[in-house]
């Protein structure tokens, strides 16, 4: 176990391609981290630098105080898991577990003793005899990750371990993976373009883009206060809806519609300076109440124009009567199936509306 | 437009039953899934539909009318496929407004009716942006939407998708979707739809058919697939979380029916279910065993116990899922998974109290085989 510090690191490949610039944070002791960011956003290149197989062009990366910059991938003493298994295929499982353990030159008491605890952690006991080739890939998995676990090590990597797993075994995997953090007491890292596995496992998000971290937060904190509007398309599954609007004073957004502006309040806080500023407001998908008459004040009404079925949930595109007629999704339960054309309205209550700069972005709340 | 029917359509290749016996009757403007995993026949049916395969027995009607004997060209389909097939020297609109321009075809377009049908398409799918460029300059996932678009723009009397988004990224896959589903809304004609992507299935289709080794398990709508499964391989492939499902067995003790997994997990059937699960019921040595089924969402979990009906195990882990926070409890050959509140905690190893919605349970036979991976 350690504690993981990246403090202020760049990564130019050649070519002046900056993949990483001035990143900095802290994963800490018994932490799961997520490191989440689209393709090209510098993250696996973070990992690399972590794992010692990539030179760090300028800052530092230090474990529990230390910095490793100079130490190569043994001496990180980290646990690597890729996502191919690359067992030996013609050891045994047990084999397979003990070789980190002899190449170290452990005595064979010691190995036995070792191998057994992280086996029965990860419920490989009854397959120890067993040959890699015969063993299912969810098997394989295990024993490529009991194999980077026996070592003790500082910190477990893990690159995209379950994307790729057929849905079905995923949901098993994700309990699998964090009971064993949990259990063992690792300091997990885990770098993955999913934002949906990132936030089923992670304590916290460092939510990359361009090379930049964008936020590290909780998984609270990415939802319910992105920095800007590229976290907050990026986390959530439909995305955010944004609409324009303006604000109207420092408690007040308004949003123009053929009759006029409709008001509403929000619970941030908002710099004096932006009132007048046209801006834009973000609203989840999860959290607007719908209902089929005017229930609260703070209500925008619209008409169904799709639904999606998908099973505990269904995903409204409703059509918005304000000047835009900006269309909006919405995630209700599966059974509330209305009718196409259908006139609805859309709560807007003051702690689901979020707030953005037009041209640069960011969020302009404060609390 | 046009009514599609098989009646007991078989292919073989070799010895190898690929469908086997297929019937289903799509109604004219349906939108049609076929689901289920690789392997299981789906592109081998719509490749029957359009033509390039030869049925080994059995027939496929357009509108009442054996197709059995015409070629692709004489069915008017417009098929869509996984790889996407795009002539490399032509921009993205000469791609797509290829096969308006053949030579076949009946109406023929002004320039500016072709233009418009093109531009429609396009913004439909957002791909506006890309009428200019060549195929090379593309992702792959502006590819398969490209290729989408080529299909689309023709009115055949029956489109037939094979898993025309499957290469998009997530994120792209919902609009391009939901883009999917406004354009077959407004074209009207009939869509057969194959897919191995549960969620398509039920977000797009009017009805939904899950095949599985060639054999259809279940026809109905959406909401039907996912409430009331005909099998454990429907319940099992359809919804994310995959539904829990649990062996025990059946015990009659003062009366009372009872499920039992364990000594832990013992729950009494309510008087309604009893018949269903005897229904299903067989005779394994001196055990009746039978197969429970209830998604996460029906069960509850808390500190306190809620019935006379509620059990205790001891919480595996706990992590997230698409409908919030999920707790996990490891079973002799299987995981149970229930929904949690948000917000609670539980600890690893904390003995909770576990209570099953009983008007959401399902009892079936085993048809497929459930294990720890």
């Amino acid at each position: 176990m350690s504690r993981v510090s990246i403090n202020h690191v760049y990564k130019t490949y050649k070519g002046n391609v900056e993949a990483v610039r001035d990143v900095s944070f802290t994963c800490e002791d018994g932490e799961f981290l997520a490191i989440l960011g689209p393709s090209g956003s510098g993250k696996s290149s973070i990992l690399r630098m972590i794992a010692g197989l990539e030179e760090i062009t300028k800052g530092e990366i230090l474990f529990d105080g230390n910095v490793v910059n100079e130490l190569t991938p043994s001496e990180r003493n980290l646990a690597l898991a890729f996502e191919s298994y690359a067992l030996y295929p013609l050891m045994s499982v047990y084999e397979n577990i003990a070789f980190p353990l002899r190449a170290q030159g452990l005595g064979k008491g010691e190995v036995g003793k070792k191998v057994r605890f992280v086996a029965e952690e990860l419920d490989l006991v009854d397959i120890l005899k067993k040959k890699p080739s015969s063993l299912s890939g969810g098997h394989q998995q295990r024993v490529s990750l009991a194999r980077a676990l026996v070592r003790e090590p500082n910190v477990t990597l893990l690159d995209e371990p379950i994307s790729h797993m057929d849905q079905r075994v995923r949901a098993e995997m994700r309990a699998r993976i964090r009971r064993l953090h949990d259990e063992l007491n690792l300091t997990t890292i885990f770098v993955t373009h999913d934002q949906a596995e990132a936030v089923s496992l992670c304590d916290r998000l460092a939510v990359l883009n361009f090379g930049e971290l964008q936020q590290i937060g909780t998984v609270d904190e990415i939802w319910n206060k992105p920095a800007n509007r590229f976290v907050a398309t990026f986390v959530g599954e439909p995305q955010m809806n944004f609409i324009n609007g303006k604000i109207e004073t420092p408690q007040e957004v308004s949003i123009p519609t053929k009759q006029g502006k409709m008001t509403f309040t929000y619970s941030g806080k908002v710099d004096q300076r932006y009132v007048g500023s046209e801006i834009t407001i973000g609203v989840r998908p999860q959290q607007i109440p719908l209902s089929l008459s005017k229930k609260q004040e703070a209500a925008i009404a619209g008409s169904v124009e799709l639904i999606e079925f998908q099973g505990e949930n269904a995903i409204l595109t409703v059509k918005l009567e304000n000047l835009d007629n900006t269309e909006v999704m919405l995630l209700v339960p599966g059974e509330r199936l209305g009718q196409v054309g259908e006139s609805v309205w859309l709560g807007f209550s003051p702690e689901i509306i979020h707030l953005f700069d037009k041209e640069i972005n960011i969020s302009i709340e404060t609390q | 437009m046009a009514q599609v029917r098989l009646e007991s359509v078989t292919k073989m290749y070799g010895k190898k039953k690929a469908v086997n016996n297929v019937s289903f009757d799509c109604k004219e403007g349906e939108f049609f899934s076929i689901t289920g995993p690789a392997g299981a026949g789906k592109t081998t049916i719509l490749k029957m539909l359009a033509g390039i395969e030869k049925v080994t027995s059995g027939t496929i009607y357009f509108d009442n009318r054996p197709v059995n004997e015409l070629g692709p060209q004489e069915r008017d389909v417009a098929m869509a496929f996984e790889t996407y097939n795009l002539y490399p020297h032509f921009s993205v609109y000469e791609n797509i407004a290829f096969p308006l321009r053949a030579p076949k075809r009946e109406e023929s377009l002004s320039p500016q009716e072709e233009r418009d049908r093109v531009e429609e398409i396009a913004d439909f799918l957002g791909i506006t942006e890309l009428l200019g460029r060549r195929p090379a300059q593309l992702s792959g996932g502006e590819k398969q939407r490209v290729s989408l678009a080529r299909v689309m723009v023709r009115s055949p009397r029956v489109y037939l998708l094979d898993e025309p988004i499957a290469h998009l990224d997530a994120r792209l896959k919902f609009s391009t979707q939901t883009a999917l589903k406004r354009l077959s809304g407004q074209l009207g004609t009939t869509i057969i739809y194959v897919t191995h992507d549960y969620r398509e299935a039920l977000g797009l289709s009017d009805r939904v058919a899950v095949l599985r080794r060639g054999v259809i398990e279940q026809i109905g709508t959406p909401g039907d697939v996912y409430h009331t499964p005909s099998t454990d391989f429907v319940a099992r492939f359809i919804g994310d979380p995959p539904t829990n499902l649990t062996d025990g067995e059946i015990v009659t003790r003062d009366g009372k029916t009872l499920f039992s997994a364990g000594d832990d997990f013992t729950i009494q059937i309510q008087e309604g279910l009893t018949e269903a699960a005897e229904k299903v019921a067989r005779q394994e040595g001196d055990k009746r065993t039978v197969r429970l089924c209830i998604r996460s969402s029906h069960i509850k979990v808390s500190r306190d116990k809620v019935s006379d009906n509620s059990f205790q195990l001891p919480v595996y882990a706990i992590a997230r899922s698409r409908q919030g926070p999920m707790c996990t409890f490891e079973l002799k050959d299987s995981f149970l998974q229930a929904n949690i509140e948000e917000g609670v905690h539980y600890d690893m190893s904390e003995k909770v109290w576990l209570d099953f919605d009983q008007d959401h349970i399902l009892f079936f036979e085993k048809t497929i085989e459930i294990s720890k991976r």
